[in-house]
């Protein structure tokens, strides 16, 4: 096996009978990509009005050009998909329908940060994958728990759809990082430009749209958060502006996280597959690939003051003020008491907690009680996007609440 | 602020919704001129087609290694790999091995006793001596 | 001898194409006439029902690219060669559920009937499943490793628990006797993998003989993941053709 001698085949190249000029030709075609490597990105004004489809030169007058080789390209050429046994390998471990193309599951495997050109990399799908994301969490979360707090909607948010929670799943769909990016490299790697030892990828963010936004000390209600933040109540990252793009170059220029990119790929994944497997297929995919995953909503509770909170609760609801009541106790004047503490509302008990102290037994009692009042569930829970289907039963409003209690 | 959210990340269950093998990678590696990779030169050319058309999940790589026995490396999600010699075995021997290595989760091999492992909490609670009618503790 | 890339600089040619060239006369090499003696293993008759409409099976669906392909990791002399599969057929077809054999519909009784909504609304729920006459309590998402190697199932099979003999909630459970009849509920198992425990050695010697015998043992053990538990309401019961006795 070692020894493929080059004299075979360089002799039918070589060889007069052979019209080598037509073959090399043909490879040359084979190797070429139709894409501008030397302006990424449109610098100007006027070159940012005109289309994308005016930038790219049409592939004719490109063929004429020398062989563009695979070395100088950001990112791997389109006709490598189908020859990277990775990229087939996870195609057909995320069962993808077969509706989505290896070339395209291929181009959600490389960043902004590796090849600038929007034509090549997965920010588009991305973009689209993470509203896709966003929406149908937020809808799960929001009808299936519809008394949550803000706050916590956001931590839940961030725990099904944040990038950690994405790049841990990229790391479980056996998906591997490319080191650098590049031509050569094989499609079915992750390819994105790393950051730099040293620079600080948490800098804080500024929302130019935001009032005050330069008032550091100044306190962000939760209400500004809903209108100016991003879904998991952090600054937004990018701007609307246009004319901000050339700078958000620059910033991909520095390098990404591997966290960063790896929750792009995820959401470019989830974009393609609804571009071109539908809308049902989408879902589908969502909804095993996310929801399936194991989160215990009522851990995301933090209360500083449960009791307080459970008063103002009862008095908004118009319950009877709350009090608490000794159920249960052991061991008073010994070194391990336990008091086991129900709050009751007029007769009915809201919940009921143990502890080393009345008043820790008291606030537990508290804290149970508002997460039995804040998990309430309704029982058939419909989401609103499976009206987007055809002959879709008509809608029933769900449960919407109040919100959380403000103290 | 009365409540504040405390971030966390969803923990995977596969298999539950969506299932991923295990195996991301098999690599073969033969030796043409050793007599122990005679059944293994005979699996690769006969056997692993069909083995690779019917597990498409796993990436398959073949390559010589000359004068060392024949091996079979499972590379599987979590990081780890699995290497089984196949010296001197037949292929259907050798068929066997790469299912076994297919199949593996990948994890390390450990003693366990009990049979379920569960991130729920107890669906019926807790047994404490507090409730239920216990008036002397 | 030429060095590939030199040769590759003088006529102007990719590198990696011609790479590509070679792999793939090896890969095909490797893959001539291979048609025969395919083991194709047909599950269907686990002891189980298998899912009659999950979308996902054991063997993913159609794939996109049609021929065996392959690529060398660098322009180096390496000669590792990857191939990648392709089916063109549903394996679907294959793994039809075994139909039921009821004889006659589900009966309910006037207490199960007024008794039933308190179970079914109130969540989540558990099961005791019996597996070989072994009790299994389960919940939804959890991971069971059972004492034995499940014959005739691979990766990614779906199999569905009929034999509970409690179901239940933090407050009511519904008890059977011995077993609760399979059509009030729906359990399904996934298989994951297949799990190894360490090897053993146990030494095994007689008296007044210098030697030891070693005698070593490796038990396989199935992984399955629970994907679902649920108890089906009144109304789902009456819809499926129940009868109220």
């Amino acid at each position: 096996m070692k020894r493929l001698q080059p004299q075979r085949w360089s002799s039918s190249v070589l060889s007069p009978q052979v019209r080598a000029g037509c073959r090399l030709q043909r490879r040359i075609q084979h190797g070429l990509r139709y894409q501008t490597t030397t302006t990424p990105f449109p610098v100007t004004e006027a070159e940012a009005k005109q289309p994308i489809q005016d930038l790219v030169p049409p592939p004719k007058k490109r063929s004429s050009r020398s062989a563009i080789s695979k070395h100088s390209l950001p990112s791997p050429p389109v006709k490598a998909a189908r020859e990277s046994a990775k990229l087939a390998a996870l195609h057909a471990r995320l069962y993808l329908p077969a509706r989505l193309p290896l070339e395209t599951l291929a181009r959600t495997l490389v960043d902004e940060s590796a090849d600038p050109n929007p034509d090549f990399n997965n920010e588009s799908l991305a973009t689209l994958g993470h509203d896709l994301l966003t929406q149908y969490t937020s809808e799960y979360l929001i009808c299936t728990y519809p008394r949550l707090p803000m706050t916590v909607i956001f931590a839940a948010m961030y725990a099904y759809v944040g990038p950690k929670t994405l790049s841990a799943m990229v790391k479980e769909w056996g998906v591997e990082l490319a080191v650098a990016p590049g031509g050569e490299v094989d499609p079915g790697h992750l390819q994105f430009k790393r950051l730099d030892p040293g620079v600080n990828p948490n800098q804080p963010l500024k929302n130019p749209n935001r009032p005050y936004e330069n008032e550091a000390t100044w306190r962000r209600s939760i209400s500004s958060k809903i209108v100016y933040d991003d879904v998991f109540g952090e600054p937004v990252r990018a701007s609307v502006d246009p004319r901000q793009q050339v700078q958000s170059a620059d910033r991909y220029a520095a390098g990404v996280t591997p966290e960063q990119a790896c929750s792009q790929f995820v959401r470019a994944v989830l974009g393609a597959i609804y571009l071109h497997a539908g809308r049902p297929a989408a879902k589908r995919f969502f909804e095993q690939h996310f929801i399936s995953r194991h989160l215990n909503i009522s851990d995301l509770f933090n209360f500083r003051e449960p009791a307080r909170d459970l008063s103002r609760l009862c008095a908004r609801e118009n319950f009877e003020p709350p009090y608490a009541k000794i159920l249960s106790e052991t061991g008073r004047l010994s070194r391990h008491p336990v008091f086991v503490v129900g709050i009751f509302s007029g007769k009915d008990k809201l919940g009921e907690g143990s502890g080393s102290s009345l008043l820790e037994a008291r606030s537990r009692a508290a804290v149970a009680s508002l997460k039995g009042w804040y998990l309430y569930s309704p029982l058939n829970v419909r989401l609103p996007n499976s009206m987007e289907e055809e002959g879709a039963a008509p809608w029933k409003p769900v449960h919407v609440d109040l919100g959380e209690v403000i103290v | 602020m009365t409540v504040q959210g405390i971030r966390t990340v969803t923990s995977a269950r596969n298999g539950v919704g969506a299932f991923i093998l295990q195996c991301k990678r098999l690599d073969f590696h033969y030796c043409d001129w050793a007599g122990s990779s005679r059944g293994m030169v005979s699996f690769l050319k006969h056997h692993l087609p069909s083995f690779a058309k019917a597990n498409p999940q796993i990436e398959i790589r073949v390559s010589p290694r000359p004068h060392k026995h024949p091996v079979i490396k499972g590379h599987y999600v979590n990081g780890r790999e699995k290497a089984i010699c196949v010296r001197n075995l037949e292929p259907e021997q050798i068929f066997n091995k790469a299912n076994l290595l297919k199949a593996a989760s990948g994890e390390k091999l450990k003693r366990t006793k009990k049979p379920i492992a569960s991130l729920n909490e107890s669906v019926r609670g807790i047994w404490d001596p507090y409730h239920g009618g216990f008036k002397s503790v | 001898m030429f060095s590939r890339t030199a040769l590759a600089r003088a006529f102007a040619l990719p590198i990696e194409q011609q790479c590509a060239r070679f792999s793939v006369a090896r890969a095909c090499l490797h893959s001539t006439a291979a048609a025969a003696s395919t083991t194709t293993k047909t599950t269907s008759t686990s002891p189980k029902n298998a899912h009659p409409t999950s979308p996902l099976t054991a063997t993913p669906h159609v794939q996109t690219s049609s021929s065996t392909t392959s690529t060398t990791t660098s322009t180096s002399t390496s000669t590792s060669t990857s191939t990648t599969t392709t089916t063109s057929s549903s394996p679907i077809d294959l793994k039809k559920p075994v139909a039921p054999t009821f004889t006659s519909p589900l009966q309910l009784t006037q207490s199960l009937l007024a008794q039933l909504p308190q179970l079914t609304s109130q969540r989540p729920h558990y099961i005791v499943s019996h597996l070989h006459d072994r009790p299994y309590l389960l919940t939804q998402g959890d991971s069971i490793r059972l004492p034995f190697l499940m014959p005739k199932v691979k990766p990614g099979d779906v199999l569905r628990f009929n034999r509970a003999s409690v179901l239940g909630s933090r407050d009511f459970s519904l008890k059977g006797s011995p077993y609760v009849d399979e059509r009030l509920y729906e359990c399904r198992v996934r298989v994951v993998g297949v799990d190894a425990e360490p090897l053993r050695v146990k030494e095994k010697t007689k008296r007044r003989r210098r030697h030891v015998q070693h005698i070593k043992s490796k038990h396989k053990y199935t992984l399955l993941r629970v994907m679902d538990v649920k108890i089906k309401t009144a109304e789902e019961l009456l819809q499926e053709g129940a009868v109220v006795v």
